[in-house]
């Protein structure tokens, strides 16, 4: 009775528009277990059985959301400072202790179990640039305080591109740029890092490395190295096309059963959803999305204050991102970057933080009591004392 | 800033307010997108996009028919298929070290030579070859030995496979020609019809002509394979058709009698050919050329130098020299003439000419009897029987003293086209000559030359630029026994398919009547008669007592080395049809450089008749080729 009572008063804590974020944050997870499951790994093979690993860093996530959720988010405006000092530490650490795999060194190896610190990075990031815009109000009205959350940001996005992950570091940058959107920089301030990468493009161009050259030619022209770059573009493609409307269902998915789709549990997830599930199944996925999506933008509406605004707006920014990248480089719209589809792709240190982030949201939506961060007016690092 | 900061935390809130919705509606746009995009792909290009799943995930295996077999006129076979087996290796698969115990397990049961086999293996493996084919038709027994000995290396592959066998390859072996790898001219053409470049087609002969119905349809074999290109399962099984098989119109026994007959006369050095036809239908009841080859050594894999021997052979084994040679056909062609003069009125049978043995043009040029001291007065039958040249240089090209003009070339030449000349007969054997059929428009085109009245003498007389080929005159002979129908050659009758149901019969066709009424026929058949039975009949030599039969002799001179007498060699004819009443088979005998027609073809003529009508070859009661030649040396 007292376990009851307890769910009970847990229950109670939560709001009748939470139900909009359980069920896509539920769906997405179903839909996640239930393609790995078929993608032909036997369930009794232990912990390297994708789903069983996935499956524990699932309930791992869920009490790491209910912790996040049920703490105010507004402990870590103190904390973010902290956390982006760690963020910094891991990321080096991984340089140097990290295991290598395909190329790129992003992970620890805690026994069986990976762990990669660039997903905790971006929610790091998220806290301290929501701290940042909310606490120095030159940020928002000089280009001078945008760039410095740009210089904020920039070490963070280094350390991740000499893994090398091109696609978390773009997306570290998309971050800082999308929450200075959400906080209201001024357009003509917003445009000005864009527009600088572009006129630099050459030279970045110079400095990629070979495989990130590759993946972008092959993402303009499929067939230049269909066996090479292009042939998991095409394969994708072709996964999707054939799963028409209704899908082919688990066992007469060519494409995936018989792998002619590579990274299937990661990269290519969403093929495989869509050869399986057709186009139904597609518009089904994409549609939790929009309900965890626009769960954030809610609660980043109703938010108290700034700080909590950002931060919620923040995790929407890595939803929509990597959606829209991944999603997009399935279909051969986007090119490839090794973006994972989140809460879907198999990764249990993302399904762990992306559930610890909206549990960082939840926490935002569900705190109603005024703060007083915005009216302190005590010089922070970039402020210009006049 | 701190004027009235309530209402610019205000602004700013709603500002933020603004931006957020605006990432919000991007957000929606951007999935609205996607949606879109797979509506796309899922919808619009799903047919397409399914066809790639669905030859990423299939394979389609041809499989090869069976070819059809060959069978003679009493159900013998000639052709038929033998399981054999290739003997690959894949030589990735094998470590140098081994390669000694490997030669030492294989050489000796495929009759290789060790070190060579050591050697190519060796190259092999280092070169980096991968998959060779070590032996190819190893029989059975072979096969289980090689598999027995090589167990412990893994690329060992027996291929099975039918290969073609033979039979009576030495009488039949040029009809029903051979198979072999496609020509490298007409690989497009195979490929075309659905036949695949490791497949062996026929070269020749039958093998050749019937090749489409011979080789069946190809099965398929639809394999599930992986990523990896790996086979996964068969999905579907088409099974292939067997060829048909092809049934002669020739009886074995008589073609190797023939063969026999004119072997024993032309060995070791002389060349000939016998043609049998029935002239009742046009079936060819043996056609011989010697020497010929055995198609079985093809089908073995013929060695080098018997390759080279045939090859080296002056007389050309290789060629069917029945249907592609071509030859004047001398005084058997002066049947042609003969209706020619008689249809077009320029003579009757009872128009006498003088004979004195040449014929002087005005402008100068001779031209020579056979018979030096002349026929004297001649009419139609003693022309034909006695076979008189001047008789038949006047009707065709007309005397200059008589004012008399003959039938002249181009009407010659219309008739020679109708009883079959100048055109392939149609028989089913590929490489079939055409022959030649002259006259001034001919001459003008071909040598750019003017028509001169000598040609016309040549030409009646079945010398000069007339060619024809064998069967061409032995057809015309037919035509001329059976009351004037010229058949096209039969040798196919029927086609069965693998249960033995017939598929498709070849029915007999005439393709031409000869231009003489029956009058005018009778009198030709008659002196016909007359040139064997007659008392001064050119081809009395072939007279036998088994039947009464009507021929004619040919002495065709051709342009070769003259001998010690300036004499032109010759070609030796004998062409007719017998019984007299009612024929039964109608004939073209020729030996090549045979020298007079009345001596060397009558002779053979009268042991294929005696053959026919008796039972059995008769015993050789006359020199041999290589005698008479030996003798006229001396």
């Amino acid at each position: 009775m007292k376990l009851v009572r307890r769910l009970a008063a847990l229950a109670a804590r939560f709001e009748r528009r939470d139900a909009i974020l359980f069920i896509g944050m539920g769906g997405l997870i179903t839909a996640s277990l239930v393609a790995l499951a078929f993608l032909g790994e036997p369930l009794n093979a232990g912990l390297s059985s994708q789903v069983l690993r996935q499956s524990i860093f699932v309930a791992l996530g869920g009490a790491a959301y209910l912790a996040m959720s049920r703490l105010s988010y507004r402990v870590w405006w103190s904390l973010s400072w902290t956390t982006y000092a760690l963020a910094i530490v891991l990321l080096l650490a991984v340089l140097f202790f990290g295991v290598e795999r395909g190329g790129s060194q992003r992970w620890f190896l805690l026994g069986e179990i990976q762990f990669q610190p660039s997903e905790f990075a971006k929610i790091a990031l998220i806290v301290t640039l929501a701290r940042f815009y909310t606490r120095s109000p030159l940020a928002l009205t000089t280009l001078r305080g945008h760039l410095l959350a740009g210089i904020i940001t920039l070490p963070l996005v280094l350390l991740i591109l000499r893994q090398p992950d091109f696609g978390s570091a773009m997306l570290l940058l998309g971050i800082w740029q999308g929450i200075a959107l959400a906080a209201g920089v001024a357009w003509r301030r917003l445009v000005i890092p864009p527009l600088v990468t572009i006129a630099l493009s050459p030279l970045i161009w110079l400095s990629l490395q070979p495989y990130m050259r590759e993946r972008i030619l092959s993402f303009f022209d499929p067939g230049f190295d269909p066996l090479g770059s292009g042939y998991n573009v095409l394969q994708a493609r072709i996964a999707i096309g054939s799963g028409g409307l209704w899908g082919r269902g688990f066992s007469e998915s060519s494409q995936t059963v018989l792998e002619f789709l590579r990274v299937r549990e990661t990269d290519f997830i969403f093929a495989v959803i869509a050869e399986q599930a057709g186009l139904i199944g597609a518009t089904a996925l994409l549609a939790m999305f929009g309900l965890v999506i626009l769960y954030c933008l809610m609660a980043s509406l109703s938010a108290q204050d700034s700080f909590g605004g950002l931060i919620a707006a923040g995790v929407m920014l890595i939803f929509v991102f990597q959606v829209v990248i991944n999603v997009g480089m399935n279909a051969g719209v986007v090119p490839v970057t090794g973006l994972t589809l989140p809460l879907v792709s198999a990764g249990g240190s993302s399904v762990l933080a992306l559930l610890a982030a909206l549990g960082l949201v939840t926490s935002v939506s569900h705190y109603r009591e005024p703060s007083n961060f915005q009216s302190r007016q005590r010089p922070a690092i970039g402020d210009v004392v006049e | 800033m701190s004027q009235n900061p309530g209402r610019s935390d205000q602004r700013a809130k709603d500002l933020a307010t603004r931006r957020k919705l605006i990432l919000g509606a991007a957000a929606g746009g951007a999935g609205a997108l996607l949606v879109g995009r797979m509506w796309q792909l899922q919808i619009f290009q799903h047919e397409n996009l399914a066809l790639e799943a669905e030859a990423n995930r299939t394979r389609v295996e041809e499989v090869p028919p069976v070819r059809g077999m060959v069978f003679d006129a009493s159900g013998r076979r000639l052709a038929d298929n033998i399981p054999v087996f290739d003997f690959w290796l894949d030589t990735a698969g094998v470590e140098i070290e081994t390669l000694p115990d490997l030669v030492a397990a294989t050489a000796v049961a495929i009759g290789a030579d060790p070190g060579e086999l050591f050697r190519t293996l060796e190259r092999a493996i280092l070169n980096g070859f991968g998959e060779i084919e070590i032996a190819r038709n190893l029989d059975r027994n072979t096969a289980l030995m090689v598999r027995e000995n090589t167990f412990r290396w893994p690329g060992i592959d027996l291929r099975p496979r039918y290969r073609r066998e033979y039979f009576s390859g030495r009488t039949m072996g040029q009809l029903v020609g051979f198979t072999g790898p496609i020509p490298a001219e007409s690989r497009d053409a195979y490929l075309d019809r659905g036949v695949s470049l490791s497949e062996d087609v026929g070269l020749t002969g039958i093998e050749m002509r019937f090749q489409d119905d011979l080789r069946g349809t190809s099965g398929r074999r639809l394999l599930e394979v992986g990523a990896l290109k790996q086979d996964i399962r068969e999905l579907h099984y088409t099974a292939p058709v067997t060829g048909a098989n092809i049934h002669l119109t020739i009886d074995t026994p008589f073609q190797a009698g023939i063969t026999a007959i004119l072997e024993r006369f032309l060995s070791p050095e002389g060349a000939g050919v016998v043609i049998v036809l029935d002239p009742r239908n046009g079936n060819v009841l043996a056609l011989v050329d010697y020497p010929t080859f055995d198609n079985s050594s093809f089908a073995a894999g013929i060695s080098d130098d018997e390759f080279q021997g045939l090859i080296a052979d002056p007389r050309h084994p290789l060629i069917n020299h029945a249907i592609s040679g071509l030859y004047p056909p001398g005084s058997t062609f002066k049947i042609v003439a003969a209706a020619a003069a008689l249809e077009e009125g320029v003579v009757n049978a009872e128009t006498p000419f003088e004979c004195s043995g040449h014929l002087i043009l005005p402008s100068g040029w001779i031209f020579h009897d056979w018979l030096k001291s002349g026929h004297g007065t001649v009419d139609l039958h003693r022309a034909i029987a006695e076979s008189c040249n001047v008789y038949f240089y006047k009707i065709s090209g007309g005397d200059p003293y008589a004012g008399f003009s003959g039938v002249r070339d181009k009407t010659l030449a219309r008739y020679m086209r109708e009883f079959g000349f100048g055109r392939a007969t149609g028989i089913d054997l590929p490489h079939e000559s055409e022959g030649t059929v002259p006259d001034r428009t001919w001459k003008q085109t071909a040598l750019g030359a003017p028509w001169v009245t000598g040609d016309t003498y040549q030409a009646a007389i079945g010398q000069g630029f007339v060619q024809v080929n064998p069967l061409q005159l032995a057809n015309m002979y037919a035509a001329i026994g059976n009351g004037g129908t010229l058949y096209r050659p039969r040798l196919v009758t029927h086609l069965t398919n693998s249960n033995g149901t017939t598929i498709r019969r070849l029915m007999p066709e005439a393709f031409g009547q000869l231009p003489v009424t029956e009058g005018n026929l009778a009198l030709i058949r008659n002196a016909l008669d007359d040139a064997v039975q007659g008392i001064n009949g050119t081809g009395f030599r072939a007279r036998t007592g088994s039947v009464r039969f009507a021929a004619k002799t040919g002495t065709a001179e051709y342009a070769g080395l003259r001998d010690e007498s300036g004499n032109l060699p010759s070609h030796s004819w004998f062409a007719g049809y017998a019984p007299y009443e009612n024929p039964e088979i109608a004939f073209a005998v020729l030996i090549r450089d045979g020298g007079e027609g009345s001596h060397t073809a009558a002779l053979v003529a009268r042991d294929v008749l005696e053959f026919h009508f008796g039972g059995k070859v008769p015993p050789l009661r006359y020199p041999t080729l290589a005698a008479i030649r030996a003798e006229a040396s001396a």
